[in-house]
């Protein structure tokens, strides 16, 4: 009967609650034993030998140059980091402070580090989180690390590592081209999430976007890692950084590693090589040329390939050395490099917009005989100033040129030859043959920054400007490079070697292999009337090389014909420019007389242009120089592009194919998108 | 105001409100650390306050969804579940037949039956189907006055049926909690203790030829490994030496919430499902474990207490069964995190994440609820399935 089992049940449920209260006593006394007498063991344990995976930042790509030398590449590196937590462990702020600052005080005695860094060192390791490792120094020679190395024992929470550093071997050389690496900032770890994640197609509040900008933000700030700031380094920063691996390490309760745990399976890939179509050869030359003469101080210089439209020489000067800015660079040198009067931080050959002056004529004879609107034999009589609409335009000669045909007017560069010609064709003729030629254009070469000059015409005045309409008097200004056009030295590199190669010229390329730079806004230049560049071309070659030319001086590139068989007694054609810094009203003293440029305080003075191709009868170089206040073109300005014209045509590095990098099993195929 | 007997609204107010109430709590607390083990007050990389209610929100939306379910099947006849307790039992074999020829594998175990747009894991089904079934089978018995210790052998293969299927998935953890309930319902159906104990001291012995020959090689390396935790740190003594270091660390007071260190640097794998004790540890110390121990501890003494009260032989029997789950689920949850037990996959029910033990437990509330409101029903079989 169920009274049988009824009877039972309370003594049955007797026996399971008693065996359900062993139960919980067993835990209770379990979690006792744990939590409260085994605590401290415990404690110590969470701090204790543990097993981290850390990212270890990948081998950076190397940057050479076209013939192989490293422009920038990774040497190795011994630095010191800190981690706060095993500093102190003390909760009380005031102790933490004082501890960590008796770390910081003894590492920097060490070290030899200034009083600021380590203020700034003592703030950082303050901020939490604590478990981070904060960089102390890097660079340090072999005594610094070994001292440090033995010292550890005793230094709580320093440790010594090795890794690599970015170097740049050929140091100011390529600062503006290449730029330089820095540690990351948080807007750089944002940028580098934003677009790590744009690449791989993963939205950032997505479950794996979240973890693969976790990944990022942990490897931007481990204390090896750098992030490109600008040039190429920036630009390419996706290819060049690589797949970041990662490392076991084994650390005690002191947060030292103890051992690196070998896994292969958690290996990176180095970033991708990138070979520059530069010759540092070239390069470091034009530096030189450059830096010889007092009065050429600043200034830059571009030279492009004709025949390949690679960029062989792009240099701007004066230019700090990038190995500074690695390690970060002290607030007093960089304030100072910031508001010198050379600008040395700015990138004058591409990011440097000057009025093309004279320079511009090639683009107005151009678009003159194009329109075909002008007879180049039909003259103009040039009296030293010109009457149009109402008011005076002066030619550069005071005294006149007299009568001047296209010809003349582009070998002697007479204003009121282009004022006429610019008054017939007008503005839209001008403008347009002005893009062909590739002016007005931005050019992505592979590097940040870098602007587009101005190619004005109506609409861009009306659109652009507060000033209202085209008016006819715009028209004449421009036809002298002056007034509202604007050009950098690269564009009017590109414009010579358009003039000097024909449509057929390729269009400028910086990086010749290594990242993907496509550009596909490049205005092509199309087909010219026959004859018309022919025409333009004996104008600037009347500059050099016919009695009375502007730069008659600087012609020869091969005197002594010593060079072999295309270029021997080779000569450049060119043209030379003024731009002025200041308007003309102001170039005035107190009785109203124009004070002569040597009479002004240098940064005053105008800007120097010459624009050149080499050989005259075959072009294969061409080039733009602008030296800054270097008063005039055709005798500041010439000598230096005859010079690098000469050099270019002596090592002929556009005959070299260039470098190709060893094959390695890189992160960035050549598909990897670039953040721009 | 007096509510008439056989409305909803009486049936209401008659509910077993204290346990309703432990249950609600535990939630609570569940989605409480939920929210803890997604979030930190200084995350690791930023230092920052990181908040990640993720868990917690699904923890508390499964529970409001189960509460429902609980209070449905509570308020219902418990003669509708005692006639359905074969049928119910029938399917979970059939169902468990079909995960054995057709289910998909998931980690390496065989537990999901996928039919049509339902995935079902009947393993977990018969953690309630067999205890009912027993309940009904042992009622039905005493009803017409059998008490030999044949139908104690009957009741023992209805439990073993399912037990064996589950084995071979295998999913060891789930195959003794379905054993332990069915035996559990065995033992308050009176048994003679003098059988238990030749059973238990026969179990004893054969416990290492079991260990030897009948395990595989990972279950064997978990006990090994709760022993010798050192033994490899870095693999299957690896979770559980983290789990311990986070305990112990947590002291009497415990780290406070979201300051859990341990949980951040994420060495203890599947902490927000089977280790989640971890945390509460960690964070609450503990005081904070002993509260959520006793809180388990009053629900079970309030399930016991209905199971006594209930006067049908099926009411009684099903809602010890359940109780015993709801032990053996502590005990083996709690008992594997702080190493007295080996790792098996058994969660902290409402306080782990992941909706499997919570759609068990809260069904299993259902039922001690439904016993409660149906303690004077004594249940004669006339009209039962």
């Amino acid at each position: 009967m169920s009274r049988d089992w009824k009877n039972l049940f309370p003594s049955r449920r007797m026996i399971f609650l008693t065996g359900g209260g062993v139960v919980f006593l067993g835990l209770t006394a379990r979690l006792a034993e744990l939590q409260l007498f085994r605590q401290q063991e415990f404690e110590t344990k969470a701090r204790e030998v543990r097993i981290k995976l850390e990212p270890a930042p990948p081998h950076r790509g190397t940057i050479y140059d076209r013939n192989g030398r490293e422009l920038a590449s990774s040497k190795r590196n011994f630095y010191v980091t800190l981690r706060p937590e095993v500093a102190s462990d003390a909760r009380d702020k005031q102790t933490r402070q004082a501890e960590i600052g008796d770390v910081i005080e003894r590492i920097g005695r060490l070290l030899r580090l200034s009083d600021a860094k380590k203020r700034t060192l003592l703030q950082d390791a303050l901020t939490p989180p604590a478990h981070r490792d904060v960089l102390v120094a890097d660079d340090l020679t072999w005594e610094e690390f070994a001292q440090v190395n033995v010292m550890a024992p005793e230094l709580n929470g320093i440790s010594a590592e090795v890794g690599e550093l970015r170097s740049y071997p050929l140091r100011e050389a390529f600062y503006h081209t290449i730029g330089y690496v820095q540690k990351a900032n948080e807007a750089d770890i944002t940028r580098m999430v934003d677009s790590e994640l744009a690449a791989v197609g993963e939205a950032p509040d997505s479950p794996e976007g979240k973890k693969r900008a976790a990944t990022v933000r942990r490897l931007y700030k481990h204390p090896a890692m750098r992030v490109g700031k600008q040039g190429i380094e920036a630009y390419g920063e996706m290819a060049l950084k690589g797949e970041p691996g990662n490392e076991r390490l084994l650390q005690n309760a002191t947060g030292r590693v103890i051992d690196r745990l070998p896994s292969e399976d958690l290996a990176g890939k180095p970033g991708a090589d990138v070979v520059l179509s530069i010759d540092a050869e070239l390069q470091n030359f034009a530096i030189q040329r450059f830096a010889a003469n007092e009065a050429t101080r600043a200034g830059s210089a571009v030279m492009i390939d004709v025949a390949t439209g690679e960029v062989i020489c792009m240099m701007s000067t004066p230019a700090p050395d990038p190995n500074l800015f690695v390690s970060g660079i002290p607030s007093g040198p960089y304030k100072a490099l910031r508001e010198a009067e050379e600008n040395p931080l700015y990138h004058k050959a591409y990011d440097g917009v000057y009025p093309p002056g004279s320079t511009f004529k090639i683009a107005v004879a151009a678009a003159a005989l194009e329109s075909g609107k002008v007879d180049p034999e039909q003259s103009v009589y040039c009296s030293g100033k010109a009457w149009w609409y109402n008011r005076f335009y002066n030619c550069w000669k005071t005294e006149g040129h007299g009568t001047v045909n296209l010809h003349r007017g582009l070998q002697v560069s007479c204003d009121c030859y282009f004022y006429d010609v610019a008054a017939k064709i007008g503005i839209e003729d001008i403008a347009s043959v002005a893009k062909r030629l590739g002016l007005g254009h931005r050019y992505e070469l592979g590097i940040t920054g870098g602007k587009s000059g101005v190619v004005p015409n109506d609409e861009w005045k009306r659109t652009k400007t507060k000033h209202g309409r085209w008016m006819a008097g715009d028209t004449i200004s421009a036809g002298i490079g002056q007034g509202y056009v604007l050009a950098t030295p690269f564009e009017l590199a590109v414009m010579v070697a358009r003039v000097a190669g024909g449509p057929s010229t390729p269009d400028p390329r910086l990086i010749v292999s290594g990242l993907q730079v496509p550009d596909p806004t490049v205005m092509p230049m199309g087909e010219f009337k026959p004859g018309v560049l022919e025409a333009v071309r004996a104008g600037m070659f009347a500059v050099t090389s016919e009695g009375g030319g502007t730069a008659i001086r600087s012609g020869e590139l091969d005197p002594e014909g010593k060079l072999p068989a295309p270029y021997t007694n080779a000569r450049m054609a060119g043209k030379s420019g003024t731009a002025q810094v200041i308007s003309l009203d102001k170039l005035r003293d107190s009785r109203g007389k124009a004070i002569s440029n040597d009479k002004l305080p240098w940064r005053l003075r105008d800007h120097a242009l010459f624009v050149a191709y080499a050989p005259t009868d075959k072009p294969r170089y061409a080039v733009a120089v602008v030296v800054e206040h270097g008063v005039s073109g055709s005798s500041t300005g010439a000598p230096i592009a005859r010079d690098l014209l000469a050099h270019a045509l002596r090592t002929d590095p556009g005959a070299k194919k260039p470098f190709v990098p060893r094959a390695r099993d890189v992160a960035a195929a050549e598909t990897g998108r670039q953040p721009t | 105001m007096m509510i008439r007997k056989d409305t909803l609204l009486y049936k209401l107010t008659q509910l077993h409100w204290f346990l309703l109430l432990t249950i609600i709590a535990m939630a609570i607390f569940g989605a409480l650390v939920l929210f803890s083990a997604g979030s930190s007050a200084h995350d690791l990389e930023t230092g920052l306050l990181k908040i990640d209610a993720r868990y917690a929100i699904d923890h508390i939306t499964r529970f409001a969804i189960m509460l429902g379910v609980a209070l449905f099947v509570a308020l219902l006849p418990l003669r509708l579940w005692a006639s359905l307790a074969y049928p119910g039992y029938a399917i979970g074999v059939v169902l468990l037949f079909g995960v054995e020829v057709a289910g998909n594998i998931v980690n390496g175990s065989q537990r999901w039956l996928t039919i049509g747009p339902l995935t079902l894991q009947p393993s977990e089904l018969m953690k309630i189907a067999v205890p009912l079934a027993v309940a009904r089978f042992y009622h039905q018995m005493f009803a017409s006055g059998r008490n030999a210790l044949w139908i104690h052998v009957f009741a023992f293969v209805m439990v073993v049926i399912p037990v064996v299927f589950v084995l071979r998935q295998p999913d060891l953890g789930t195959a003794l909690m379905i054993l332990g309930t069915g035996c559990a319902v065995i033992f308050f159906a009176g048994i003679s203790l003098r059988l238990v104990v030749a059973i238990l001291v026969l179990v004893a012995a054969m416990a290492p030829v079991v260990y030897f020959f009948g395990l595989h090689d990972y279950q064997r390396e978990r006990i090994h490994t709760m022993w010798d935790p050192n033994a490899d740190p870095l693999g299957a003594g690896y979770q559980l030496q983290q789990g311990m270091i986070a305990i112990g660390s947590g002291g009497l007071a415990g780290k406070g919430f979201m300051e859990g260190a341990q949980k951040e640097l994420e060495y203890i794998p599947e902490q927000h499902t089977d280790f989640i004790f971890t945390i509460v540890a960690e964070e609450f110390g503990f005081a904070g474990s002993m509260v959520l121990l006793v809180a388990w501890a009053i629900a079970i003494l309030q399930g016991m207490q209905i199971a006594g009260s209930s006067r049908s032989s099926f009411g009684a029997l099903a809602a010890s069964g359940f109780v015993s789950t709801l032990l053996l689920y502590v005990g083996i949850n709690i008992g594997m995190v702080i190493g007295l037990l080996p790792v098996v996959g058994i969660p902290l029910p409402l306080i782990s994440y992941g909706g499997t033990a919570i759609v068990t437990v809260m069904i299993g509330f259902g039922l001690l609820m439904a016993v409660h409101l149906n303690r004077a029903n004594d249940m004669t079989l006339r009209g039962l399935l």
